[in-house]
């Protein structure tokens, strides 16, 4: 199957979101997907994105079959102050059906590349522990798991606690 | 006691970077810290700065005995969540020991939080070491989820010969 990497277009929104879905219900948390398509073309493609994409597309068996896309990979740029820039990979995520092909490794092999070439020091990216494959699939590229070996764990605020913190106690 | 908290300026890169080692230090992990006073004057104050800064500052009467009155900061980026979206990442938040207690850590949150906010970001992240039990205790009692007990998420890195690897056709 002949495929190609391209940087994201505003018209890929659908097809990024469709993906994240995907990955959402392979990990079993559907539910927990409230991104739109409006609010990934404001913040994908406005002035300042939040986030970047890379997009890995399919040709047609003939050519007049529609191009596919078929995996993408979700990243924007971090900040570690005790060693700089990281690239931070958000999301990354192959469809089943062209799994093995070596589209998952030539997109972090692209990322790693973008990752130096903009003077990252590392890239960063969070794994569920119970996700077998892809632990394994990192630890054999030279990956560090931090939460294991330094003892990092990842805390997080949802809306409403935020806005109870952003609320002074007394004026 | 009086304190204020502003925004973070390039002059007060200096002050940042001691506080980054002080920090690195009460962690324990003084001997990873390789940024330096420039790289985040123009990693942080560039036309794209990579993370924004908030100072905790004392007025001069409670200054250190080594004359410092900027004694708290934190250092936080936006991110983007494939799930919920638009993101706030606190990286780091530090308040110098003798200043502990005064509310001027939670003060530099909610100003994070404020921001987060404002810019229209639905979660606040930020990483914690497991043995650092105080200030486990101070962001639990603020209402968060420890994401890597209750979901088993880890955090990973690629660097040095394995990003140059991996980078490799």
């Amino acid at each position: 199957m002949d495929y190609k990497l391209r940087k994201a277009e505003p018209k890929d929104v659908s097809d990024i979101l469709r993906l994240v879905k995907e990955l959402a219900k392979y990990e079993e948390m559907e539910h927990q997907v409230t991104l739109t398509e409006k609010e990934l073309l404001e913040d994908g493609f406005g002035d300042t994105p939040f986030y970047h994409c890379v997009i890995a597309e399919t040709q047609g068996e003939s050519s007049r079959d529609d191009p596919r896309v078929v995996g993408f990979a979700m990243y924007y740029f971090t900040y570690d102050p005790w060693v700089g820039k990281q690239l931070y990979l958000e999301e990354f995520y192959v469809m089943d059906e062209c799994r093995g092909l070596g589209i998952g490794s030539e997109i972090l092999r692209h990322l790693s590349d973008l990752a130096m070439k903009t003077r990252c020091t590392g890239m960063m990216f969070v794994v569920a522990e119970n996700n077998e494959p892809s632990l394994q699939f990192y630890k054999r590229r030279g990956a560090e798991d931090l939460s294991q070996e330094e003892g990092w764990r990842l805390f997080r605020f949802d809306k409403d606690s935020l806005v109870k913190m952003a609320t002074p106690a007394e004026e | 006691m009086d304190f204020s908290i502003r925004a973070a300026n390039v002059e007060d890169c200096k002050d940042i970077a001691r506080m980054i080692m002080e920090l690195a230090e009460y962690e324990k992990m003084a001997d990873h810290v390789k940024v330096t006073q420039r790289d985040l004057e123009q990693d942080g104050f560039s036309k794209n700065p990579f993370f924004h800064g908030i100072i905790a500052e004392v007025p001069e009467q409670h200054k250190t005995k080594e004359g410092h009155t900027k004694i708290g900061y934190a250092l936080y980026f936006y991110s983007y969540s494939s799930f919920k979206g638009r993101a706030i990442y606190m990286e780091d938040l530090y308040v110098m020991p003798e200043f502990r207690g005064k509310g001027i850590g939670k003060a530099l949150m909610s100003k994070v939080a404020q921001l987060g906010l404002a810019a229209g970001c639905n979660q606040l992240s930020f990483t914690v070491l497991d043995r650092n039990k105080s200030s486990l205790e101070f962001y639990l009692s603020q209402g968060c989820f420890d994401i890597t007990a209750n979901m088993g998420y880890h955090c990973m890195r690629c660097e040095g010969e394995a990003l140059e690897h991996l980078a490799q056709p």
